[in-house]
């Protein structure tokens, strides 16, 4: 009562002024409250957004095994020494004073810019870290001040290497001889390794650095985001099972200050290695076929016919993985460029595959009729269509040639002659039924896809001319334009060697795979299917291909030499295709040496076969079925 | 009664203003003054040690003549053994003299000894360190290794004028390269604090996938030489378990270090001969 009777004796000037202290406390307050509780959240997400840091760290890719479960690739620990440039902070602005002092000193012209001088001092205290390192494990280490003003501008929250990629004894030095309160951090992290270094490199594949980071899931999504460079398959295994190699991303939230230098961590999660792979291929066989295959250019696969397990891909020439990681120097890319081994020749190289086409022509006249058990020519060394004379390999002639004969001594003038019965249709068609015009589907990237089966069609249309009875002739041996690759020669020699029209491989192990089938029958008479066997058989036993031979082991071969153009002149492709054992397939053989230069001679019989005989016998050494030598 | 009440402050005035010098003065007078009260301190540990020696002393003296010719038949054994392992090691120091010599390799950092009585012990939350009697007096260098019969101790951390504080292999500032006995890789051991009455232990971390060690194959893990502080083989504790961390590329594990860690007498500090020049 008392101070309302007070107020009221109030003069009304000092009531004016009391209602409009109490009206600018009711706005001060309602702003308060408009802030403090209704605005709360958005401005504390806000306030988050400025403070905190994301830091994603990719996880260690999986390991790759072979059939054996021998580790192919895994992942080595690089060792780095690192610093943490908000660690260095304060030595930085005491760099700063003494630079800034120093150029107080001089005349104002001479004096550079606060800029600079920042610039100058981060670089003289990163140098004298790096001068210690170096003092230690003995090396004379370089930095680059534009590396600094880099990582101190887009990454400063990840660590600033010193140096990379350190050997097991720096590491051991710098671990015993740097204190640990130093803000020297020893760092590990991790890159691809290679134990068998070229073994199946193409195969296999390799990585490269990226910064696209699977971040689903992650906690902080609307922070700002600094990540760790990871690695995705490039090539090869690597490429094609990427998602399941690739490592699940950690991350690490920190509380930053204004100036974005790290505070304090608020969250952490470890990341988690890949799930590892375990493939077909055998290494002990594909270390073989590579020795073999030695320095020269060419291919060579091997499939197991029953489960289509991929035992064997080589391609040469290759490169050693290891060279390519973490990243692929310059040098090692012009090198690998030069060569020419970036390609996967197995996979990718497209050839005619010569002689060892015979077998799909030898099925075609079966099938239609125009070649049977009588079926004879003379051979003289040459054959006459029109006016062109077509060649065999051998200049003074075969004799007479049955199909047995034909194929066990690979003679050409038998199938130019018949071919000219069967035609190009029948031909192409047998070719396109064992699916040489299609890819295989192998799991792996990159696989050609342009190959050719040509047909009187396809010449209209890509060369704009009409079909000749010579383009059959050259179609019938395996030239002219037929392009395939060493993978789908194998499949077809695993397809054939089931009675079966198509091979679908595979390079994904399965402990308890069984006997696939294509349910694709080969639809040849016993009798047909017999016959180009035997002159298979007869191939491998004292024909063409006789060097193939593994004691104790049936096996069905076929050799083959084609003519093929570049740059250096006609240079000639050796071609080996084989199966064993032949009562009960087991493996099927492709094997494609290519010349280099135009004096190279090579053959089928004497290039290629001998590639192909130590992964026979190896084979059925370790399947039991010979005893090792 | 204002005088009063400005004599109960005069305490916190004091206290307030030395606080006050004490953050201005120059850090080089911090040093000379924390230096100097160290060492003036440290003939009080001395003493205190000597005293012990002394009191040990005579407490054998007071043990029965059976006993003490007991312990000097046990110790004429022991001696025995020794000098059989004395000329063993001359044999194997010829050995390697012969090879380095046959392969031109360069000769293995050769040590002198320099036995410490320990003055002080410091193990608790904070510190992990011991204080032996000889400092400078005996041209002990910083960052020396020192070990005792059962491997390794730690190392010399700051060498004063009678005394060196020695950090013990528990303290988390010492990180050595180390390897499992029979492997060439080398692994970190750090240290973890101990406190006084438990079983002293480190941690060992970036341990290869390939290391396999279980409870009932227990490894021992010796220094490494690779560091070039500590000489190759030297114990440094057992691991029993190993942990492998998700991203797979390492494991971590814990070091069971040697419990007389905790009741070191002696310890043997090693002077590198070539820094000697």
């Amino acid at each position: 009562m008392k101070i309302v009777e007070i107020f009221q004796n109030y003069n009304t000037r000092l009531r004016v002024v009391t209602y409009l202290l109490l009206v600018i406390l009711m706005v001060l307050t309602s702003g308060l409250i408009y802030r403090q509780l209704i605005k709360f959240s958005e401005y504390s997400e806000r306030g988050d957004r400025q403070t905190l840091r994301r830091i994603i760290i990719p996880g260690p890719r999986g390991n790759i095994y072979d059939r054996d479960g021998r580790l192919l690739v895994g992942n080595r620990v690089r060792y780095s020494a690192v610093v943490f440039l908000n660690e260095l902070r304060p030595d930085f602005r005491k760099e700063f004073r003494l630079l800034r002092d120093h150029y107080n000193s001089l005349p104002q012209d001479q004096s550079p810019g606060n800029g600079d001088i920042q610039i100058e001092a981060r670089l003289n205290v990163v140098e004298r870290y790096i001068d210690q390192v170096g003092q230690v494990i003995g090396r004379n280490l370089e930095i680059n001040s534009k590396d600094i003003e880099r990582h101190f501008g887009q990454q400063l929250l990840l660590p600033f290497p010193l140096i990379n990629d350190m050997e097991p004894e720096e590491y051991a030095l710098l671990l015993e001889q740097i204190p640990v309160q130093s803000p020297i951090q020893i760092y590990t992290t991790n890159a691809r390794y290679y134990p068998y270094g070229t073994l199946a490199a193409h195969t296999i594949g390799y990585v490269g650095n990226t910064q696209e980071v699977d971040t689903t899931n992650m906690p902080g999504d609307d922070l700002m985001t600094f990540k760790a460079r990871g690695y995705e398959g490039k090539t090869g295994l690597e490429k094609r099972f990427d998602s399941q190699l690739k490592g699940e991303s950690g991350v690490e939230i920190w509380v930053v200050d204004p100036s974005g230098f790290q505070f304090e961590p608020k969250d952490k999660k470890s990341p988690v290695q890949g799930k590892d792979l375990r493939i077909t291929l055998d290494s002990e066989l594909q270390d073989i076929a590579e020795m073999g295959l030695g320095d020269r250019v060419g291919a060579v696969v091997a499939l197991d016919t029953k489960r289509g397990d991929l035992l064997v891909m080589v391609s040469k020439p290759d490169y050693d993985l290891n060279d390519l990681s973490p990243f692929i120097p310059t040098r090692i890319a012009k090198d690998i460029n030069d060569r020419g081994a970036w390609m996967n020749r197995a996979l990718q190289g497209l050839y005619s595959p010569g002689s060892t086409f015979k077998v799909i022509t030898a099925m075609a006249g079966l099938r239609g009729g125009f070649i049977n058990g009588t079926s004879e020519t003379y051979c003289s060394g040459s054959f006459n269509i029109g006016s062109s004379l077509y060649r065999c390999w051998n200049p003074i002639g075969h004799g007479d040639v049955n199909l047995h004969e034909a194929i066990r001594m690979s003679c050409n003038v038998f199938f130019y002659k018949f071919s000219q019965d069967i035609g190009v249709d029948l031909i192409s068609a047998e070719a396109k039924r064992f699916h040489l015009h299609e890819p295989t589907g192998i799991e792996l990237p990159f696989e050609a896809t342009k190959m050719i089966v040509p047909s009187r069609e396809w010449k209209k249309e890509n060369r704009n001319q009409s079909w000749f009875p010579g383009n059959t002739a050259h179609l019938a041996i395996g030239q002219g334009f037929l392009r395939v690759t060493p993978l789908q020669m194998a499949c077809f020699t695993a397809a054939f060697s089931r009675k079966e029209t198509q091979f679908k491989p595979t390079v994904v192990f399965d402990p308890y795979r069984q006997t696939v089938t294509s349910r694709r029958d080969i639809g040849l008479p016993d009798g047909d299917y017999q016959r180009i066997l035997d002159g298979m058989e007869a191939a491998a036993t004292d024909g063409t291909a006789k060097m193939i031979k593994v004691p104790g082991v049936r096996i069905a071969a076929k050799t083959g030499t084609a003519q093929v153009q570049t740059p250096e002149g006609m240079t000639q492709l050796a071609w080996a295709i084989c199966f064993a054992p032949i009562e009960d397939p087991e493996i099927a053989i492709a094997v494609l040496v290519q010349g280099q230069r135009p004096d190279d001679a090579l053959g089928g019989g004497t290039t290629s076969v001998p590639i192909a005989q130590p992964v026979l016998q190896r084979f059925f050494e370790k399947m039991g079925h010979v005893a090792a030598r | 009664m204002p005088k009063e009440r400005n004599q109960k402050f005069k305490p916190l005035i004091l206290l307030g203003s030395v606080l006050l010098i004490w953050i201005i003065v120059p850090p080089f007078f911090k040093k000379f003054t924390e230096n100097f009260f160290y060492e003036f301190q440290a003939p009080a540990w001395i003493v205190g040690s000597f005293v012990r020696d002394v009191q040990k002393f005579w407490t054998g003296r007071l043990e029965s003549k059976r006993d003490l010719i007991e312990e000097g038949r046990d110790l004429a054994r022991l001696n025995a053994t020794l000098q059989y392992q004395v000329q063993e090691l001359e044999a194997y120091k010829a050995q390697i003299d012969r090879l380095e010599a046959l392969f031109n390799l360069p000769s293995l950092p050769t040590y002198q000894v320099e036995i410490g009585r320990i003055a002080r012990r410091d193990t608790n939350g904070w510190w992990q360190e011991i204080v032996v009697r000889k400092g400078k007096n005996f041209g002990i260098p910083e960052g020396a290794p020192v070990v005792f019969g059962g491997g390794v101790v730690g190392k010399v951390r700051e060498v004063k004028q009678t005394t060196t504080i020695i950090d013990l292999i528990t303290s988390p500032n010492i990180r050595l390269a180390a390897v499992f006995e029979g492997d060439k890789r080398p692994v970190l051991y750090q240290g973890t604090i101990s406190g006084p009455f438990v079983s002293p232990k480190g941690n060992v971390e970036k341990v290869p996938t390939d290391i396999q060690i279980s409870r009932d194959h227990p490894r021992r893990l010796v220094t490494s030489g690779l560091g070039g502080v500590f000489p190759p083989g030297l114990t440094i504790g057992w691991v029993r378990r190993l942990d492998a961390s998700s991203d797979g590329l390492f494991q971590s594990g814990v070091v069971e270090l040697s419990n007389d860690l905790n009741a070191l007498r002696e310890v043997a500090i090693l002077k590198s001969l070539e820094s000697d020049g």
